[in-house]
């Protein structure tokens, strides 16, 4: 007889040293930067400089759908951002597609402190997860195609602050941790299309176990998760645009492998707000969530509403 | 006595938009410090100068200023002030400098983008722009 208990990876060090290699990694990029920068400054008493011009407004913002988008806004924004997740849409006008059966929500901030970095925070209402994240915009494409893509790495640390009580599978403060990493490729094809795609890492430092018939402890998931996703953007109008996007997970797990992902909208831009809705299959407001947890199946219509609102400021 | 109910609520209705409407002012003199009315445009107007300004003034100045510079956008009517017609002649003969320091400085309802749109050139680009919204 199988029996559901918690799991913890004897090497949950590893989201350690994850967070450790994401830190040195951007830190390695603002040197190598720098260094550009000088040298370009160098070279101008030698020949004419070129300034660089970058391609402008990929996406409409911070967000496809789901994903994030390789976007950074201008250094001084402050972003406001509502997310809502929606029921199953399966039980029709009982709960309006969903829309009154409940809902995941976040509520998150986040801000451009100096160019190309972004870093917010975000409360969640689905375990009363909050999470702090950070965005670096590595490369951007320039007009004159010598860098043909936009390339942004994204990293989030998500904590569970629910008391802890016996039946929460809670032991030690790391089982309260998840991360999300991903590193985002884009390119604007024309002003109107543009298309994105990423690889992602989800790492739970704690997962779900059973005792298998020998009485031992095993996870049903892996702590670590690989996919990938593919989206895009295509403008309908000056401020309207069709958005998609898909994730496929890439790792196989012992037991109850997440599914894919495929979600469609439209994406809504003014001057200081960005307004999404779309259907899809992803039902968390975390990432990490819904790449390790999505059990909705496109393939049996398994669909939840959504939205995400932002508001700019300008500081 | 209900159709004569609906009638009133509908003509006060009216009444108090018309209000609305009377209250918003003409744009006044606005006055540009001449070191920046002389100012000269360092982005020639090409096609490329004209596509990227239009993208910023769908995305920034469409809602008020209309899409084609009517002054007819969608937030117009909520304006304390009647944004300008930029098709006509006396927006027209405006120097770029003058167009340049008003996006910058911004007055009354219309805000400094100083920060929004932080890269000079963009600002001359939408100048590019307006200059094709003459009639």
């Amino acid at each position: 007889m199988r029996h559901i208990y918690k799991y913890t990876s004897p090497a949950c060090n590893k989201m350690v040293l994850l967070v450790i290699a994401t830190i040195l990694a951007m830190g390695n990029t603002l040197i190598a930067q720098d260094t550009t920068a000088t040298s370009a400054t160098e070279d101008t008493s030698a020949s004419t400089v070129v300034k660089k011009k970058y391609v402008k407004s990929t996406f409409e913002g911070n967000y496809l759908i789901d994903e994030q988008t390789v976007m950074v806004p201008i250094k001084g924004t402050l972003e406001f951002g509502i997310h809502h997740r929606f029921g199953p849409t399966n039980n029709g006008f009982t709960d309006l597609f969903g829309i009154f059966g409940g809902a995941n929500m976040r509520l998150g901030f986040a801000y451009v402190p100096i160019s190309n970095l972004q870093v917010g925070f975000g409360a969640n209402n689905n375990n009363m997860v909050v999470d702090f994240n950070a965005k670096y915009a590595l490369l951007k494409q320039t007009k004159d195609n010598r860098m043909p893509v936009s390339v942004t790495l994204y990293a989030n640390a998500a904590m569970d602050t629910r008391k802890r009580t016996s039946s929460l599978p809670i032991v030690t403060f790391s089982d309260r941790l998840t991360f999300f990493n991903q590193l985002l490729i884009a390119r604007k094809i024309t002003n109107a299309f543009s298309v994105q795609a990423g690889i992602n890492l989800t790492h739970f430092n704690n997962v779900e176990g059973y005792y298998d018939d020998n009485k031992n402890i095993l996870p049903k998931l892996k702590n670590d998760h690989l996919s990938f996703c593919i989206g895009g953007r295509y403008k309908i109008s000056e401020k309207t645009a069709i958005i998609v996007n898909y994730d496929q997970p890439l790792t196989q797990h012992p037991m109850n492998n997440p599914n894919p992902n495929l979600s469609i909208g439209l994406d809504m831009r003014t001057s200081g707000h960005d307004f999404q809705v779309f259907i899809g299959n992803y039902g968390y407001t975390l990432p990490q969530d819904n790449n390790l947890l999505n059990h909705n199946d496109f393939t049996k219509g398994q669909f939840v509403i959504g939205f995400n609102i932002t508001r700019l400021y300008n500081f | 006595m209900k159709k004569l109910s609906i009638a009133f609520v509908f003509a006060i209705g009216i009444v108090s938009a018309s209000f609305t409407i009377m209250q918003q002012q003409a744009p006044k003199p606005w006055n540009v410090p001449d070191a920046d009315a002389k100012k000269a445009n360092p982005v020639k107007s090409s096609s490329e100068s004209i596509a990227s300004g239009k993208e910023v003034w769908s995305l920034h100045c469409m809602s008020c200023h209309g899409k084609t510079g009517l002054g007819d956008g969608k937030k117009a009517a909520q304006l304390k002030t009647q944004p300008s017609d930029f098709t006509k002649a006396s927006f027209q003969s405006q120097s770029d400098g003058s167009l340049f320091y008003k996006v910058v400085a911004g007055r009354g309802d219309m805000p400094s983008f100083k920060k929004k749109i932080p890269e000079k050139e963009d600002i001359w680009n939408v100048v590019n722009y307006m200059r094709t919204l003459k009639k």
